[in-house]
């Protein structure tokens, strides 16, 4: 569904992604995976252009994303979610969600009914996903008033009420504990239970290898391996660059 | 009584002013350009009645409208720089029209008389209400009549799905982006409405004092308009007009005792009370909102801190 | 294009890139600031013009001769500048710059108004050096007061540059300047430095307010909004962040204002001198210079 050709980024001589090709299937978890620097939030800022890429296309079922801007492509139904969570602390719990209904079948309403009706964080999909991350008894605080863990639930939330047809999760258990890591599977499968395709950026291994349908792996901003989670824990490289710092098999390395 | 009926018509035209700024405010941008399309109405409102003919009502509506076209044709490239530069643009930008006015000269003759716009000299004989017999009260229920209907549209946007998107702009371009909002609508969008406000405002203003000049819309009256949502808080519209209750009412009026001090006063209230409330005597949230979560949030950052690690 | 038109075109750049060492002194401040705060101070203007009337007033008073007159303004200039720093920078949050902002805005108007009262806002004499002394290129005249005012600006750069690049102080100024956080924790105490910053850009702005007085001969207290606004028209142009910047753009708008000077004459030249600065901040928003482009 979503193909990335020969993507490249160059920061200066440094290239933070480098000639990587992938291809995300409708309706799977895709995890991401790679040592810290090698790409992969650099990646997700490609796909979602916050970035443009040095060379390569972003294509979404034959539409060329490339040169789109951020918002063209919400409305093509990439959404994303941040690192380092970032809410509108100044708007309530519902409101967040509401401002970010900028997706396909919600652009086609009428301007003035999707500007300026009051009380539409009152709408029924915005209660769905309020229930979605059980957020629905506190939806009238403002977020910078949540607890971390709730944050995180309601950045996903908002990843999710543009109607997207893939969301990027980056790092979404930064932060979070193994108990928090089983909920997030969960929630992870709820998401593609809604029919939406998950890339999932990710450093806890449990989750990763637990949940995704497919692995890539990338170090120094190239891909080195991809296939299934069992196929990419036997890779011979995924373990020199990933593992390997942490293993016995240090010499792999340098080999 | 007309000494309170002006008063009043003060405090309707600066209402005006302050919403213009709060408006752009709300999404983040600080301007210092909303003088500039002051001046910008003032002149083409003053052109259409007293030049032109027209009656104040489309006479005004027009300054707006003007206005706005040149505030969203200014917001397009001003909007490129953020933060400080922009300040720094918007700063230029005023300065401009200021001179721009400063040189203008151009008169025609009506009731063999010339009229118009006469460079340093300034616009004279916008006489539009005393020439149709209205009276002092009349032009102050004008004005208020005016500001209520900008306020309660403001209000009603503050309310809509637009007023949160303003609001999330503000707080962060980045996530705003993220969620499909265009940044460059949304902030232009803001500016033009800033721009037609302050038109209005400029428009109604050249015909409560009848005369105007360059001078007037220097860098004390961009200050002023960013000062009155500043200083009220960014939560509603309410706080803008409590502002300029406050600065206007009391600072310029109340203290008219002290003479010619007044500006510096105003200068060292805007220091203290950025010292003793950044965000404004309201706050950046609604009123009440931040009161009642205030303490709560501070432990929950010192949780949420701790949780990160 | 005749003779003398070029003659006249040459005389207005030579005198507009000398006087534009005013400007790129106020402008070395205003980045030096921005540097170490990441901060606008709209006050500076207003700060250097105090300055320089407590240099007038020692004038006025005992007769002072110039060179301490000088002394005081570029002195005096720089006290106000530490008094701005703790009314709008000291105690204001440091993650929200509009509230320093606008409450340097609203220093400017005080210190303005203080001024004008103080001065009912006449204009007085202000003393000058080399007032009669004319060096001849050719056709070209250079005018002594306008080429002390180049020296004075050029010594003061100068010796910011020894400070900046050869002690200490200035070490810590620019490792404030690159690394906040890390500054503190290798035990540089960043208010001391804001301090020292805003002393010293203080005395640069006094002697910039100084010399500008001494080329005019008068002071008057509207040249504190020519000041600030040229000042942050020459960052602008150079880059908000360099110093090498604020000097290129200083000379710049010294000499495009004295062009458009002598081309539209005196009422229309602020104009498109701030023209000039709107096509800048939109075409070039980081500057010649300057790579913080957008940054707030």
């Amino acid at each position: 569904m979503l193909a990335l050709d020969n993507l490249s980024k160059h920061f200066g001589g440094v290239r933070a992604v480098d000639a990587v090709d992938l291809t995300f299937r409708e309706g799977e978890i895709f995890g991401l995976i790679g040592p810290n620097g090698s790409g992969k939030s650099t990646t997700v800022n490609l796909i979602t252009g916050l970035y443009t890429p040095t060379t390569g296309t972003v294509m979404l079922d034959g539409h060329d994303l490339t040169q789109m801007a951020q918002h063209e492509r919400t409305a093509m139904g990439v959404a994303r979610t941040f690192q380092n969570i970032r809410l509108f602390g100044n708007l309530s719990v519902a409101q967040n969600l509401w401002v970010a209904q900028n997706g396909r079948t919600q652009r086609r309403e009428h301007f003035m009914s999707r500007w300026f009706k009051a009380g539409g964080e009152h709408g029924p999909e915005i209660e769905d996903l309020l229930r979605f991350s059980r957020l629905h008894t506190k939806r009238d605080l403002p977020a910078s008033a949540l607890s971390f863990g709730e944050m995180r639930r309601l950045e996903m939330a908002r990843a999710l009420a543009s109607n997207p047809r893939i969301v990027l999760l980056d790092e979404p258990a930064a932060g979070a504990s193994l108990e928090d890591g089983q909920l997030l599977a969960e929630r992870i499968r709820d998401i593609r239970e809604r029919g939406v395709t998950v890339l999932l950026i990710e450093h806890m291994m449990e989750l990763v290898m637990g949940i995704s349908d497919r692995i890539a792996v990338l170090n120094f901003g190239r891909k080195i391996a991809e296939g299934t989670p069992a196929e990419v824990q036997a890779n011979r490289d995924v373990r020199a660059a990933y593992l390997g710092s942490k293993h016995e098999d240090e010499e792999l390395i340098h080999a | 009584m007309d000494f309170y009926f002006g008063l009043l018509q003060i405090f309707g035209v600066h209402t005006l002013l302050g919403l213009s700024a709060y408006v752009v405010l709300l999404t983040g941008q600080v301007t210092m350009a909303q003088a500039g399309f002051y001046a910008i109405g003032a002149y083409s409102a003053g052109a259409a009645t007293a030049m032109f003919g027209l009656h104040i009502l489309p006479a005004v509506i027009l300054a707006g409208l003007v206005t706005a076209g040149i505030a969203c044709i200014v917001g397009f490239p001003a909007l490129r720089v953020k933060g400080l530069m922009l300040v720094v643009a918007t700063l230029a930008f005023g300065e401009m029209v200021r001179l721009f006015f400063f040189n203008l000269t151009w008169q025609v003759e009506r009731g063999g008389e010339m009229v118009g716009p006469n460079g340093a000299e300034g616009f004279r004989a916008i006489r539009y209400f005393p020439e149709n017999g209205w009276e002092v009260w009349h032009v102050t229920v004008f004005i208020w009549i005016v500001v209520a209907v900008i306020m309660a549209a403001l209000w009603w946007m503050d309310h809509s799905r637009a007023g949160a998107v303003l609001r999330a702009v503000g707080h962060d371009e980045t996530a705003a982006q993220s969620v499909g909002l265009n940044l460059t609508a949304v902030k232009v969008g803001a500016m033009t409405l800033g721009g037609f406000i302050a038109g209005v405002g400029g428009g109604i203003y050249a015909h409560t004092v009848t005369h105007i000049e360059h001078g007037v819309f220097g860098v004390l009256l961009a200050t002023f308009a960013i000062a009155y949502p500043i200083l009220g808080g960014l939560g509603s519209v309410f706080g803008t007009v409590i502002a300029v209750l406050f600065i206007q009412g009391f600072l310029i009026e109340g203290l008219r005792f002290v003479g010619d001090w007044r500006s510096l006063l105003f200068g060292a209230l805007i220091v203290v009370a950025m010292n003793l409330r950044p965000h404004g005597l309201l706050g950046e949230h609604a009123p009440n909102l931040r009161r009642i979560f205030g303490r709560e949030k501070t432990e929950r950052e010192a949780l949420n801190t701790k949780e990160a690690k | 294009m005749d003779y003398f038109f070029f003659i006249d075109f040459l005389q207005s750049l030579t005198d507009g890139l000398l006087f534009g060492t005013t400007y790129a002194l106020i402008g070395i401040g205003f980045t030096l600031i921005f540097g170490v705060m990441r901060k606008l101070n709209l006050a500076y203007g207003a700060a250097a013009l105090a300055g320089t009337y407590i240099g007038l007033a020692a004038f006025l008073s005992f007769d002072a001769p110039p060179t301490l007159v000088f002394l005081l303004s570029a002195l005096g200039s720089g006290v106000i500048g530490i008094l701005v720093y703790y009314c709008c920078f000291r105690f204001t949050p440091a993650d929200y710059p509009m509230a320093s902002l606008l409450a340097s805005v609203g220093m400017l108007l005080f210190i303005e108004e203080v001024v004008i009262h103080a001065s009912h806002g006449m204009p007085f004499p202000y003393p000058s050096v080399f007032r009669d002394a004319t060096i001849e290129l050719g056709d070209i005249w250079i005018r002594g007061d306008l080429l002390f005012v180049f020296g004075i600006c050029v010594v003061a750069m100068a010796v910011l540059f020894w400070l900046l690049y050869r002690t200490p102080l200035g070490l810590a100024t620019r490792a404030v300047s690159q690394q906040p956080r890390a500054a503190a924790l290798c035990g540089i105490d960043p208010t001391r430095v804001n301090l020292l910053t805003f002393g010293i850009t203080g005395i640069l702005g006094g002697i910039a307010g100084a010399m500008t007085a001494a080329a005019v001969g008068v002071l008057s207290p509207i040249i504190a909004m020519g000041l600030t606004v040229k000042g942050l028209i020459a960052v602008v142009i150079g880059g908000l962040g360099s110093i090498p910047g604020a000097i290129i753009g200083g000379l710049l708008v010294g000499a495009a204002e004295n062009i458009f000077l002598l081309l539209r004459g005196v009422t229309e030249r602020d104009i498109y001198v701030m023209l000039l600065l709107f096509l800048f901040l939109v075409l070039r928003p980081g500057g010649l210079f300057g790579s913080t482009a957008g940054r707030d």
